[in-house]
C-alpha cells in the first residue's frame, strides 16, 4: 500500500485534535446536564469526638472594627467562651456593605456560617434568599417563651416574620445626632439646647461654619452599607413613609420636602458635601459641629473626644409638626446551620448575647441600644452605667416609639434601595440634583423594578 | 513495508514502514487543553446558558427568561452608559499605556548610568504594590477637605473640588490612578525594546546631521511600533478590568454611575444583586465586543508596523 507523507501528516494532525474535541464533547456535555449544586448543608457546627467542644462560625460586621465596637464584640465572644468551655466561637470580620453578599456566596457553595450578623436593610433579602433557621425553631420553647418577655416588644417585632421570631434582635439603634459642645460654644450655641427641628440645625451649623473653621452639620444618608435608614428616617419625620403596598412613595411630597432639606444643608454650606466615611472622620478631628449617624459609632467617638472636644448628644431634630419619627438600624442575627449540635450551640450563644450581661457589652463597650428594659433598670447591669454616661439617652428615648423599618421585599428589593440611595440620595445631598424631578424619576425607575419582579 | 513517491520526482519510490502515529504530542498537549477547557471554555458556555435563565446563585429552581436578559441589558440605561466609560477609560489610559512611557523609557535609554538604574526602580514601585492598598492610600490622598491635595491646593488658594465626588472630574482621577501603575509597567516594556534596537542607526543619523528629535522620530518611534501596537492592544482589551480594583473601592461606580464600567457593572448584577442572568448576558456581551476588537486590532496591526529590517 502507497501512503503519501501528506496523508501521515493528515492522520498525524487528527490524531493531535482528537483529545481536545473529545474533552470539548465531554465538557458540553457535562454543562447541558448540570443541576447545579445548591445543597443547603448549613454551617459546619463541627463537633469533636463525644467530649470535644462544638465549634460555630459567627460573622460580624462590628467584629475587628476600630469605630464600630470590634473590642466590643471580642469581649461578649471572650465572655461567652469563659462561660461555655464547650462552645467554640469561631468569629470574622466582614464590612456591613458586604456582608450579605458574602454570606450568599457561602450559601451558594454550600457553606453558610453558622451564624451571620446582617443588617436590618437587608433582612428581607435574607430571608428570600438564604437557608435562615428561624430563631423560634431552634429554641427550646420554655426559654423562647423566656426570652420574648424579656426583650422590648420593638426589639421582638424587628425579627419576626409573620409572627414567627425568625431572626435574633442584636443591634439596634436609632440616629443619634452627635454634637461637638466645643464647637457649639464657640459659635455663641448652647450644647444644652440642641436644635429641634431641621430650620434650627441648619442655622447652627451655619453659625459654626461661620464662627469657626469647622463644618457645620453632616448627616449618614449616604453610608458605605448603602442602608437607607436615614433616609426612611427624615421621610417618616416629615410625614410620610418611603414605601407602602409594595411601592416606593418617592413621588411624594413628604419624600421631596424630606430630600429637598437634605439639599438645602449642602447647597447652604451649613452641610460639606462628603460621604459618611469623610463625615465621620471629620467628626473625630473635631472639625464637625454636628453628625446625624447611628448609637454605633458612639464609642469611637467617645474616644476620639477625649482631650479634644466635648461630646454631647441629642434626638434627631424633626421638620417642626411634630417629633421626628425615626427607625432603626444595625443588624440581627441569622442562623444557618443545620445540625442539631450546631442549633442546639447557636442557641446557647444567641442566649447569652441577648442576656443581660451581652447587653451590658453591647451598649458599654460598642454603643448599640440594650433590647431588654430589665438590663436597663437593672443596678447591676446598666442602670448606674446609663446614669452617668447620659450620651445613649436620646437614643434610648425615641427607641420607645421608634417607627418599624420598611422592608424592601421581592426579588429586586435589595437593587431597589440601592437605586434609592446611589440614584435619588446621593445625588440631591452631595451633586445638586434636584429633588422634585430626581425623586420622581427615580421612582418611576424603582417601581417598574419593584413590578418586574 | 509501504512505499512513497518521492518529492523530487525522480521516478523512484522510497520504502519506509508504516507506523502509527505516537500520542506523545497529544498528551503534551493534553493538560494545557483540559485546563483551558475546564477553566475558560467551560465556564464561558456556562455563563452563556445562565444568560438565558433567571438565578439568585443560591436558589434551586432557574427558570428559562428567554432573551428577556439581553432586553433588559439594553433597554436600561446602565449598561450603555459603563459601557461609554469603559471606552472612557481605555481612551484616557492610552496615553499612560503608549506615549508617556514610550517617552520616558527613550529618556532613559538615552542617558544610561547609575542615576538612570535607580529611576528605573522607583518608577517600577507601583507595580509591585497592591492594588487596593495603593486605592486606599489615594483616598487619603484625594479625600475632600482633609485629603493631602486638597489641603494643599487650598492653601495655594486654588479650587479644590471633590476629585472622586464629583462627576466632572471622578472618571479622569481614576483613569490617573490607575494610569500611574500602567505607565510604570510599560516603561519596563519599552526599556525591553529598546535593548533590541542597534544603536549604531542612530549614531549614523547622527553623523548625518539629523537632530536628536529627528532621530527620537524618524528611526526610535518607528522601530518601537511593534512594541506600541502590544501595549495599545493590551490597553485596549484590558483597560477596563485595570481599573476595577480603583472603581470597587474608591467610588463604587458613583457619583450617579460617572465611574462605572462594564466590568464593574457584571459584579454589581452578579454579586450585589445576585441578578445571574443580567450579569451573564452582559459578560456575553463583552466577550462578543473584545473578541471583534482583537480581530480588528490584529488586521491593523499587520498593515502598521515596521521593522529595522
Amino acid at each position: 500500500m502507497n501512503i503519501t507523507l501528506n496523508q501521515v501528516d493528515r492522520h498525524r494532525r487528527g490524531l493531535t485534535a482528537a483529545p481536545a474535541v473529545c474533552a470539548l464533547l465531554a465538557c458540553v456535555a457535562l454543562a447541558a446536564c448540570s443541576s447545579g449544586s445548591t445543597s443547603s448543608a448549613g454551617g459546619s457546627g463541627t463537633a469533636g469526638a463525644a467530649a470535644g467542644p462544638t465549634t460555630i462560625t459567627f460573622e460580624s460586621y462590628n467584629y475587628g472594627t476600630p469605630d464600630l465596637g470590634g473590642q466590643g464584640m471580642q469581649q461578649l465572644i471572650s465572655d461567652f467562651e469563659k462561660a461555655h468551655p464547650d462552645i467554640v466561637v469561631k468569629p470574622s470580620g466582614i464590612s456591613a456593605a458586604e456582608i450579605y453578599s458574602h454570606v450568599v456566596a457561602q450559601a451558594s457553595a454550600g457553606n453558610p456560617p453558622d451564624i451571620a450578623e446582617i443588617g436590618w436593610s437587608k433582612e428581607a433579602a435574607a430571608e428570600r434568599n438564604l437557608p435562615v433557621v428561624a430563631v423560634q425553631d431552634i429554641a427550646p420553647a420554655s426559654q423562647l417563651t423566656q426570652l420574648q418577655h424579656s426583650l422590648s416588644p420593638q426589639a421582638l417585632a424587628a425579627g419576626e416574620v409573620n409572627s414567627k421570631l425568625t431572626v435574633m434582635p442584636f443591634a439596634m439603634s436609632t440616629p443619634t445626632l452627635y454634637i461637638n459642645a466645643t464647637l457649639f460654644k464657640q459659635a455663641g450655641l448652647d450644647p444644652a439646647a440642641p436644635p429641634a427641628t431641621w430650620a434650627q440645625a441648619k442655622q447652627d451649623a451655619l453659625a459654626i461654619k461661620k464662627a469657626t473653621s469647622a463644618q457645620g452639620i453632616a448627616l449618614a444618608a449616604d453610608n458605605a452599607a448603602g442602608s437607607d435608614f436615614l433616609t426612611q428616617s427624615l421621610i417618616n419625620s416629615a410625614g410620610g413613609s418611603l414605601i407602602a403596598n409594595g411601592h416606593v412613595q418617592l413621588s411624594t411630597p413628604a419624600a421631596q420636602n424630606a430630600l429637598a432639606m437634605l439639599q438645602g444643608l449642602a447647597a447652604s454650606g451649613a452641610a460639606p458635601k462628603v460621604s459618611d466615611t469623610d463625615a465621620t472622620a471629620l467628626f473625630k478631628a473635631g472639625k464637625l459641629g454636628m453628625y446625624l449617624t447611628s448609637t454605633a459609632l458612639l464609642k469611637s467617638f467617645e474616644t476620639a473626644a477625649k482631650g479634644s472636644f466635648t461630646l454631647a448628644t441629642a434626638a434627631m431634630p424633626g421638620f417642626g409638626a411634630g417629633p421626628a419619627k425615626p427607625t432603626y438600624s444595625g443588624a440581627g442575627l441569622f442562623v444557618f446551620s443545620k445540625s442539631k449540635a450546631a442549633q442546639q450551640a447557636d442557641w446557647t450563644f444567641l442566649q447569652f448575647l441577648t442576656s443581660e450581661e451581652g447587653f451590658t457589652v453591647l451598649t458599654e463597650d460598642i454603643g448599640y441600644l440594650p433590647l431588654r428594659p430589665d438590663a436597663i433598670a437593672s443596678p447591676q447591669y446598666l442602670a448606674g452605667f446609663l446614669k452617668s454616661n447620659p450620651l445613649l439617652s436620646p437614643a434610648l428615648s425615641q427607641f420607645e416609639h421608634v417607627t418599624p423599618y420598611q422592608q424592601w421585599s421581592g426579588a429586586a428589593g435589595d437593587q431597589a434601595r440601592l437605586d434609592v440611595q446611589n440614584n435619588c440620595v446621593v445625588p440631591v445631598m452631595l451633586n445638586g440634583a434636584n429633588p422634585a424631578t430626581t425623586c420622581v424619576s427615580v421612582g418611576n425607575q424603582v417601581n417598574q423594578l419593584l413590578g418586574a419582579q | 513495508m509501504t512505499a512513497i513517491p518521492r518529492p523530487w520526482g525522480d521516478g523512484r519510490e522510497l520504502s519506509v514502514p508504516l507506523r502509527l502515529p505516537s500520542p506523545g504530542p497529544a498528551l503534551y498537549l493534553l493538560p494545557v487543553v483540559a485546563f483551558l477547557l475546564v477553566w475558560i471554555y467551560l465556564p464561558l458556555l456556562f455563563t452563556g446558558v445562565l444568560s438565558f435563565l433567571h438565578w439568585n446563585l443560591v436558589s434551586g429552581s432557574r427558570p428559562y427568561a428567554g432573551p428577556q436578559n439581553y432586553t433588559q441589558l439594553f433597554r436600561q440605561g446602565e449598561f450603555a452608559r459603563a459601557a461609554g466609560n469603559t471606552a472612557a477609560y481605555i481612551i484616557g489610559l492610552l496615553p499612560f499605556a503608549t506615549v508617556f512611557p514610550m517617552a520616558m523609557a527613550i529618556t532613559l535609554w538615552k542617558h544610561p548610568g547609575r542615576a538612570s538604574l535607580v529611576y528605573r526602580s522607583l518608577l517600577f514601585l507601583p507595580v509591585v504594590l497592591a492594588p487596593v492598598a495603593v486605592a486606599i492610600s489615594w483616598q487619603f490622598i484625594l479625600a475632600p477637605l482633609q485629603g493631602v491635595l486638597d489641603t494643599a491646593l487650598t492653601w495655594a488658594h486654588l479650587p479644590a473640588p471633590d476629585w472622586l465626588g464629583s462627576g466632572a472630574t471622578a472618571l479622569w482621577t481614576v483613569a490617573v490612578i490607575t494610569g500611574t501603575k500602567i505607565f510604570a509597567l510599560n516603561v519596563l516594556v519599552y526599556l525591553a525594546a529598546l535593548a533590541a534596537v542597534d544603536r549604531g542607526c542612530l549614531d549614523a543619523a547622527r553623523i548625518d546631521g539629523a537632530s536628536e528629535w529627528a532621530v527620537t522620530r524618524h528611526i526610535l518611534v518607528p522601530l518601537l511600533s511593534r512594541t506600541t501596537a502590544l501595549t495599545s492592544f493590551l490597553c485596549l482589551v484590558l483597560g477596563g478590568q485595570w481599573t476595577f480594583v480603583n472603581i470597587a473601592v474608591l467610588t463604587q461606580g458613583g457619583p450617579l454611575g460617572r465611574t462605572d464600567n462594564v466590568y464593574y457593572f457584571l459584579y454589581q448584577y452578579g454579586f450585589s444583586f445576585f441578578n445571574t442572568g443580567v450579569a451573564s448576558a452582559s459578560a456575553v456581551v463583552i466577550t462578543v465586543v473584545l473578541a471583534i476588537t482583537v480581530a480588528a486590532h490584529q488586521f491593523a496591526a499587520r498593515r502598521l508596523v515596521a521593522s529595522d529590517q
